[in-house]
């Protein structure tokens, strides 16, 4: 059957079809050939099967709205998403440039401070950061990493440009989305899994032990490590056990953890035994309720303490929420140029800082055309787009805005590339993102593939999972010299 | 294993086999009650001895003993919140268990929301549901599960509780009129799956001595008190390693106690103490077997330690309740 129809790219970048001349792009055509073979029967059938496997292997999300906490599955579409080995390659290395340079500013941060005596960063905008932590400073972390797993935002602009939206260097989320999505495409279309020659991205969990391991204290061989989980009320709690799960090391809540004579220790019915990394899904704020003064019982009390002792190792550190803030992500170009005397390969986003008192001027005169964002939200809140905003949010955004410049940037309004997506049985263009992840230990590891978020809503450009996101299988080609390997 | 992990594991076996016992003493003392003769309006005298004997106290509300035991939420030992609260449980080690152990009590829960209020015989259709999916429930257990402590813990919730639920159900004839006493008999055998093994064993003759006699002391029936504290007896050592007959912690101690007392006493020994008083020196025993184990192995150092046995099993589920809500809230707050 002939899903694409009439098609139409509608002016946004396609990741499928080129306008003039109307044809596939590279990597492409092999797959629309193969779903413009499949009968409808199969077409229906195979989503089912989709469907069910999500749901069998738990692979959902929570909905606090009906005090049950229902658990839904995360909308997913069979059309993958195909990037091209050249393609990946740009992405990779602007990847690890980009994570590089990310863990130098944060180790000096804490330590040097020269870039910002240097005037390449605003000292003052390090100091006013919300998750600055510059009671850490002096802390030596190994190997120099904060940014232990990093989940970066990617788009790509009207003219196919790869760009990054964000850095994520806090807890991001989305990896178990990125494996589960893998194994079920795997499951449903083998032969075209297999025609297209796509590099693996099962060793995740491999990779990602072999990172916890290789930052314990004191270089300690085998040491205990953990995931710490806000517990199963989170949204992201079935990532948290399926990560663990797959690791084979414990999941434990902030209860199961105490802190004796500055060590950490997890609580079991043979006794206590000492953990030296915590893979942590809470953010700093929770860690401790003895140090960051908040009644919370997620957390662990003094762990602070053995933290600074330097006795457990917490995955990412404290304090990289300086450098995921949105008003310093706008630095990161200049922090390459400074750390490591090389161009940007990912370019950022054209971004207006609400600090700036020409910005601030532009962010209020052109509210109504650009996107304004909170620079310490994550999940797509605490942000407006100003072309679909109605006047009363823009009004409420002004008054937010002209409150607290520090506290917002903006950036014009891109169009997000678009991807072929089934929708009711026919395939429409749907704006999507791309989040790749990359682990940092001793050396980096970018995974080649990531999570493909796609805004399932007609002309949305939203494609957060809370805001009726979906996702796809994202392949990343084999290049010609690659070893052909079975996964 | 993780204390938390443990204790998760143990409380959702035992959530589990409350409802089922729970379950089975209604519909067995429901299915008694056909037989009688009383005019209906003594029907609400002929379900008290059911909240007495199950230690719900007197029931408060105006919705009748049935819909209390079964199916209200005002009850936090009713039918259905212990098999919300099972649910539960076995969500927070879902990582732990076999898929097929979550997906049947999952689908328990889901069958049992369907009920709609209003339909007819819903009580009945609850009990069904939940004697059936219990039994289910053990069946994929006793398949699907490795012999660890992960299973060892499962297996103590289940047999702690169902020795303390058949103790109980044994003492009935007590809250009952004299005259009365020989229909408990029958319902204690049906709610115990026991019927056929009585008529087997005891050719038909009904009576107190026949009942305590297979009920307390059988070896080989697996709902009698004494099986279920053999179990247990032996659960708790091969989780500490420890040999029968010798004992490292207090749990062991008290099972060990409690097992040489059932093994070596007489069933005269019942009628020389009082049934009913030799019911609640056993009822001690359990609960402080129950209170010990909580202590060994489940009790994490943040939060105050109980003080005594009966509070424990209250506390610490309203503990838990309470636990449950604020770590909601916080986590609303938790998104990246």
């Amino acid at each position: 059957m002939d899903q694409f129809g009439d098609y139409k790219t509608e002016g946004f970048f396609d990741e499928a079809v080129e306008e003039e001349p109307n044809t596939m792009r590279s990597g492409y055509r092999e797959t629309a050939k193969f779903f413009a073979q499949l009968t409808d029967q199969r077409m229906r059938a195979s989503i089912r099967s989709l469907e069910r496997t999500f749901l069998k292997a738990g692979v959902t999300f929570t909905v606090y709205s009906d005090g049950q906490g229902t658990e839904r599955i995360f909308p997913f579409d069979p059309f993958p998403r195909i990037i091209p080995a050249n393609e990946w390659d740009v992405i990779d290395r602007g990847l690890r440039q980009r994570i590089k340079a990310l863990n130098m500013f944060l180790t000096d941060v804490y330590s040097e401070r020269a870039i910002l005596k240097d005037g390449i960063v605003p000292a003052e905008l390090i100091k006013t950061s919300k998750h600055n932590r510059a009671e850490f400073a002096g802390l030596k972390v190994p190997h120099d990493t904060y940014i232990h797993i990093c989940g970066t935002d990617l788009i790509r602009d009207d003219q196919g440009t790869y760009c990054v939206l964000e850095d994520n260097g806090r807890c991001p989320s989305g990896v178990s989305y990125m494996l589960e999505n893998r194994l079920a495409m795997k499951r449903t279309f083998p032969e075209l899994y297999r025609d297209m020659r796509v590099e693996p991205v099962r060793n995740y969990p491999k990779e990602l032990l072999k990172m916890l391991n290789s930052v314990a204290p004191h270089q300690k061989d085998n040491p205990v490590c953990v995931v710490l989980t806000p517990g199963q009320y989170n949204s992201a709690y079935f990532e948290h056990t399926f990560l663990a799960q797959q690791m084979g090391i414990e999941i434990v809540e902030g209860r199961d953890l105490t802190v004796d004579n500055e060590r950490v220790y997890m609580h079991t019915t043979q006794g206590l035994v000492q953990v030296d990394v915590i893979y942590r899904r809470i953010d700093d704020e929770f860690l401790d309720p003895h140090f960051f003064k908040r009644d919370s019982i997620l957390g662990v009390p003094d762990l602070m303490k053995a933290y600074r002792a330097g006795n457990v190792m917490l995955v990412n550190a404290v304090g990289t929420g300086v450098a995921d803030d949105k008003a310093t992500y706008s630095y990161v170009p200049d922090m390459i140029r400074y750390y490591l005397s090389e161009e940007p390969i990912l370019p950022n986003i054209e971004t207006f800082l609400g600090s700036r008192e020409d910005d601030l001027k532009y962010m209020l005169e052109n509210i109504d055309k650009i996107v304004i964002k909170a620079v310490d939200e994550a999940g797509g809140y605490g942000m407006l787009i100003g072309p679909a905003s109605t006047k009363a949010e823009q009004e409420d955004f002004r008054v937010k805005v002209k409150a607290n410049p520090r506290g917002f940037i903006g950036q014009p309004v891109i169009s997000l590339s678009r991807h072929p997506t089934f929708c009711n049985g026919k395939l429409e263009g749907r704006h999507i993102d791309l989040r790749p992840y990359v682990l940092t230990g001793s050396e980096t590891v970018v995974v080649p593939g990531g999570l493909t978020r796609v805004a399932l809503k007609k002309g949305s450009l939203v494609v957060n999972s809370s805001q009726g996101g979906g996702s796809k299988d994202t392949w990343v080609l084999r290049g010609k010299d690659s070893k052909e390997q079975p996964s | 294993m993780l204390s938390r992990v443990a204790e998760n594991l143990f409380w959702m076996s035992r959530h589990i086999e409350r409802a089922d016992n729970l379950a089975r003493l209604v519909s067995a003392h429901q299915s008694e009650l056909l037989d009688a003769t009383s005019a209906p309006s003594e029907e609400r005298h002929k379900w008290h001895p059911l909240l007495e004997v199950t230690q719900m106290g007197d029931e408060k509300s105006k919705e009748g003993v049935v819909s209390y035991m079964v199916s209200s939420e005002k009850n936090p030992d009713s039918v259905l919140n212990c098999v919300f609260h099972g649910r539960e449980n076995a969500r927070a080690v879902r990582d732990q268990i076999s898929e097929e152990m979550w997906l049947e009590l999952n689908a328990l829960w889901l069958n049992l929301k369907a009920i709609r209020p209003t339909q007819r015989n819903r009580h009945d259709r609850i009990c069904e549901l939940v004697v059936q999916s219990s039994m289910k429930f053990r069946g994929i257990i006793n398949t699907s599960l490795p012999r660890t402590d992960v299973w060892a813990f499962v297996q103590l919730g289940e047999y702690l509780e169902r020795a303390d639920k058949t103790s109980r159900i044994v003492d009935l004839p007590h809250f009952l009129p004299k005259n009365e006493a020989k229909s408990a008999w029958n319902t204690m055998l049906r709610a115990s799956s026991a019927t056929a093994e009585h008529r087997q064993r005891f050719k038909g003759e009904v009576n107190a001595t026949s009942v305590s006699t297979l009920l307390l002391f059988s070896t080989t029936f697996p709902r009698s008190v004494r099986f279920g504290v053999n179990r247990v007896s032996e659960l708790l050592h091969t989780i500490s390693g420890t040999r029968q007959g010798d004992y490292l912690n207090e749990a062991e101690r008290a099972a060990g106690a409690l097992l040489a007392r059932l093994n070596y006493s007489a069933v005269e020994e019942t009628t020389e103490m009082g049934l009913h008083e030799y019911i609640d020196s056993i009822q001690v025993d359990l609960n402080r077997i129950g209170f010990a184990l909580g202590q060994r192995y489940f009790l994490l150092r943040k939060e105050a330690p109980e003080t005594n046995a009966e509070n424990y099993v209250t506390s610490r589920m309203q503990a838990q309740v309470r636990m449950q809500q604020q770590q909601e809230e916080e986590q609303q707050q938790q998104q990246q």
